[in-house]
């Protein structure tokens, strides 16, 4: 029950940051995809730059509960492929399509409604894409810190660092 | 003066990481997009339960003791409030060109036609998570959270799915911003 509320109140706070952030803008979303405003990708550089460091902070106290995706090439690269076309054409993604629908934008709702018959479809293909993209070439949850062979914290920090050098530094705005 | 955001990309990128930190020495990680499987999952337990049960993806969610909602289903519903609240509380303070169900970029380029751009944005959706459960997580799932792991999968992910959106985007507007 307790996991359940503090599910809720993470997911209300996310929402509240994803609305207030701008990333259920279709400018800002398609300005990052065309290369010409890059608010979305400092966004995102921003929050994996402060995450990884505290989860990698987390870690070595033993308090970080991880959930490392497995790393099955075909699979991956595929519905990455198929992702990113969804994005470009809805100006969504499935986290701010919830927070554009709840917004009350009328398009929003159409691409959650389009989620949702999306993952029905793939519900529908799933025996045969397991067998043909996501058990071929499928190296499981891997890291860096597993591939390197070294501590996480001494890649998550100057990972960090150069993350947020990018974002705070290197990228220009025009609408900052 | 009048400002072009709620608020910065430093400041939501910021929270968004100390958000992340928060779940995940509490539960887990960030994910939204296998919720919506979830939610395909209790909907056919109810209205086809034996070709639930027969789908091997389907078959895991839905059942009754509570219908797969748990602490990620709660995340995604917390959105719903959360993003609804804040934006009666600050409609106010949001900039005019991010209202509404039809964007000027959108407009500017494929007509007023709100059909085509309802149309564009269903098949979208259905591309959207077709390819999240493909891959096995979206922008949350794998660029916010699974970057942040340093796992592999979402190295991946992240490179070919901005790869892919840029090209798409730049497809769409050839020529034309």
């Amino acid at each position: 029950m307790a996991t359940l509320i503090i599910g809720f109140l993470i997911g209300c706070a996310f929402g509240a940051i994803l609305y207030m952030g701008g990333a259920t803008s279709y400018r800002r979303i398609l300005g990052t995809l065309l290369l010409k405003d890059m608010w979305i990708i400092k966004l995102m550089m921003t929050a994996i730059g402060v995450g990884s460091l505290g989860i990698y902070l987390l870690d070595m106290g033993g308090l970080a509960n991880m959930s490392v995706k497995p790393a099955y090439l075909w699979g991956i690269a595929a519905g990455g492929a198929i992702f990113g076309i969804g994005w470009a054409v809805a100006g969504y993604c499935p986290g701010t399509c919830v927070v554009g629908s709840a917004e009350g934008k009328k398009d929003a709702i159409f691409t959650l409604l389009g989620a949702l018959a999306g993952a029905f479809l793939f519900s529908l293909a799933f025996p045969f894409l397991e067998s043909t993209l996501i058990q071929p070439a499928n190296f499981g949850a891997v890291t860096l810190e597993s591939l390197l062979g070294i501590n996480g914290i001494y890649i998550a920090l100057p990972f960090s660092i150069a993350l947020l050098f990018l974002a705070f530094f290197v990228l220009k705005d025009r609408y900052d | 003066m009048n400002k072009d955001f709620i608020i910065s990309w430093k400041a939501a990128g910021i929270s968004l990481g100390l958000l992340l930190i928060i779940a995940t020495a509490l539960v887990k990680p960030l994910g939204v997009s296998s919720q919506f499987v979830v939610t395909d999952g209790i909907v056919a337990h109810q209205v086809a339960p034996q070709f639930a049960e027969s789908n091997t993806y389907l078959s895991k969610y839905g059942e009754e003791n509570n219908w797969g909602v748990g602490y990620g289903w709660m995340l995604v519903f917390g959105m719903v409030v959360g993003g609804g609240v804040t934006s009666i509380l600050l409609r106010r303070r949001q900039p005019q060109a991010d209202k509404g169900s039809m964007p000027e970029l959108w407009k500017n380029t494929f007509g007023p036609s709100q059909t085509k751009r309802y149309l564009a944005s269903f098949f979208g959706g259905v591309l959207l998570l077709f390819g999240a459960r493909l891959a096995g997580g979206c922008t949350s799932g794998h660029m916010i959270s699974g970057i942040s792991q340093l796992a592999l999968s979402s190295f991946i992910f992240g490179v070919i799915t901005f790869g892919s959106a840029i090209l798409m985007a730049k497809f769409l507007y050839r020529g034309r911003v």
